[in-house]
């Protein structure tokens, strides 16, 4: 099986790709350690399970992992009102985020040939998860104002150097979807 | 001229409320593709191509853009819109920024 080509417009408002076995693996490993990461966030032992049951968290201050900061990010530059406001929306948004992820796990474990048709919610799902992997993977190769250069200076076997592989992979996907879509919208 | 009645009241309204617009500003961030960010815009706020890309591009140059103004209410929303979609945003009263 070939490498993918990436997703191409197929009729109206479908999208479509085939990925092989090792693309797959790769892209499900990533959407899972996402669901999980963002799992982990959620509130154990919720006191009132009233405020759970309409989405109000316990939490009101920002995640201590980096990555799930940048994945849940603050709303407010003011303390006080970035805690009020999370505290009422993050369970929400960690739901979404979780959805995207989801989309994608089920798409890709239900083909086994490795075809994906995506409609348009479906793409906006996929671009979506897929852009959390990217800012999840950015945050872990400390990618600050547009600066490769210590990426590009990797030594080869270095671990690193596979994650920045994964990550330039996962932009060039993510784009051939994006100019597929924007053709349909011009 | 109804309309215009509107509009005043609108603003008298405003006036004698304390409500002052609100805006949503969205970050640079380095990872999110150019690209990627004019579709959300675009997606998100009914943008054309050409106003989404120059919003884009405003956020890409000068590190930050104002990308929609409203009430606290609707900015929330917006903000709560555009972290779903992993862009890097906030909200403040429009007489601060």
């Amino acid at each position: 099986m070939a490498a993918t080509e990436g997703f191409k417009r197929h009729g109206a408002h479908s999208y479509v790709a085939t990925f092989d076995e090792t693309e797959k693996e790769v892209i499900l490993n990533l959407v899972e350690q996402i669901i999980e990461l963002l799992a982990e966030r959620i509130d154990h032992g919720h006191e009132d399970p009233l405020a759970a049951m309409v989405g109000i968290t316990s939490h009101d201050s920002p995640p201590e992992d980096e990555v799930l900061h940048r994945l849940l990010p603050n709303a407010y530059a003011d303390d006080v009102d970035a805690a009020e406001f999370r505290r009422y929306t993050e369970s929400t948004l960690r739901g979404k985020k979780q959805a995207h992820a989801m989309s994608i796990r089920m798409l890709l474990k239900s083909s086994p040939e490795g075809d994906v048709e995506l409609d348009h919610q479906g793409a906006n799902d996929w671009l979506g998860g897929l852009n959390d992997i990217r800012l999840a993977l950015g945050v872990r190769l400390k990618i600050e104002n547009n600066n490769y250069e210590h990426l590009e200076l990797l030594a080869p076997d270095d671990p690193l150097r596979g994650v920045y592989a994964v990550y330039s992979w996962l932009g060039w996907l993510q784009e051939t979807l994006l100019s597929a879509l924007m053709d349909e919208v011009e | 001229m109804a309309k215009l009645a509107d509009a005043l009241e609108e603003e008298l309204k405003a006036i004698f409320s304390g409500d002052t617009p609100w805006v949503t500003i969205v970050w640079d961030d380095p990872v999110n593709l150019q690209s990627y960010v004019t579709y959300v815009f675009m997606e998100l706020f009914g943008y054309s191509k050409a106003k989404a890309t120059e919003l884009m591009l405003q956020v890409h140059n000068d590190g930050k853009a104002i990308v929609s103004t409203g009430s606290r209410e609707e900015m929330e929303h917006d903000v709560a819109r555009l972290h779903e979609y992993g862009l890097w945003a906030t909200l403040q009263r429009g007489d601060q920024i």
